[in-house]
């Protein structure tokens, strides 16, 4: 069970991953849209207010095409296999999936609140704020598994990458950290581009 | 049991050879030196992956769909399995 969860790469890859992927992509947009949650690079989760759709559809779609690209890349000059693009690509969109459920985080208001607050106490911007303890001990909860939610991603996003490119030891690893940081750099500058103004809260 | 066929000496860790083969019919027996050959010094599990590969006439993507699994995660398994064929026989070579 575990190990259908943090890899389900070797039971599921190339165009039935790529299908899943894209739909639960599509569906995270969807509920992301409604619940204010962005994704301004490929692991990390924000509250932001006031977004088009179209924002929310292209940072989806960007987090996951930057990573394939780079990973594709790699495991064409590092993998002694031969690499298929599908895989790579169909297995990126799959590991996406826990950012569906942390799109639902964003429904109970909290985090917006939580964010509100910490602004106005910390930088003293904005309106002062009222929370209460109890709202704020669920917006912990939150955090926290927003942060579960983004290590099972990394999790997934790792073995994606090992099981379509066959890369193992350093080379595995170096490649991965080094894509992943070179992608959160991208990422970040097409958001910047998209959503000039942007003042995610938390 | 299925009994497992040796094929590194227990003691010193070295290749081990086939010295004797017997019919069991006539109880004729061959004694010699003979080298065991390539296939029959990968683990059962390598045996048993070669045996599906050629039952599915080549084809990952039918036998990842026979064994459950991803083609790419066939496909590495074959890639494992060439380079460990690969590192028998330039061992073998080099014991030559």
């Amino acid at each position: 069970m575990i190990k259908r969860l943090f890899n389900p790469f070797l039971y599921v890859a190339g165009s039935k991953s790529l299908l899943i992927g894209l739909a639960i992509m599509l569906a995270t947009t969807a509920v992301s849209y409604f619940s204010h949650i962005h994704f301004p690079d490929p692991i990390s989760v924000k509250v932001a207010i006031g977004f088009p759709l179209w924002v929310y559809l292209v940072q989806n779609l960007a987090n996951w095409l930057v990573v394939s690209v780079l990973f594709y890349i790699a495991a064409l000059v590092l993998s002694k296999s031969s690499v298929r693009a599908i895989d790579i690509f169909g297995t990126q969109a799959l590991a996406r999936a826990p950012y569906l459920i942390a799109s639902f985080t964003g429904f109970t208001g909290v985090l917006e609140t939580f964010g509100k607050f910490l602004l106005w106490i910390t930088t003293n911007t904005g309106n002062p704020v009222e929370i209460t303890g109890a709202q704020i001990l669920f917006a912990v909860l939150l955090l926290i598994l927003t942060m579960v939610l983004t290590v099972w991603l990394v999790a997934l996003m790792f073995n994606a990458f090992k099981v379509s490119s066959n890369l193992k030891g350093a080379k595995l690893i170096v490649s991965f950290i080094v894509i992943l940081l070179i992608s959160i750099g991208i990422m970040l500058k097409i958001t910047f581009m998209i959503v000039p103004h942007s003042t995610p809260l938390i | 049991m299925e009994k497992k066929l040796p094929i590194l000496c227990p003691s010193c860790g070295s290749d081990l050879q086939v010295q004797s083969l017997k019919c069991c019919d006539c109880d004729t027996t061959i004694t010699g030196q003979y080298d065991l050959p390539v296939l029959l010094k990968l683990d059962a599990k390598d045996q048993e992956f070669v045996l599906d590969f050629v039952k599915s006439s080549g084809s990952l993507k039918l036998m990842a769909s026979r064994l459950g699994l991803s083609y790419p995660t066939v496909r590495n398994m074959l890639d494992d399995l060439i380079s460990t064929i690969e590192k028998l026989q330039s061992d073998d070579q080099k014991t030559l």
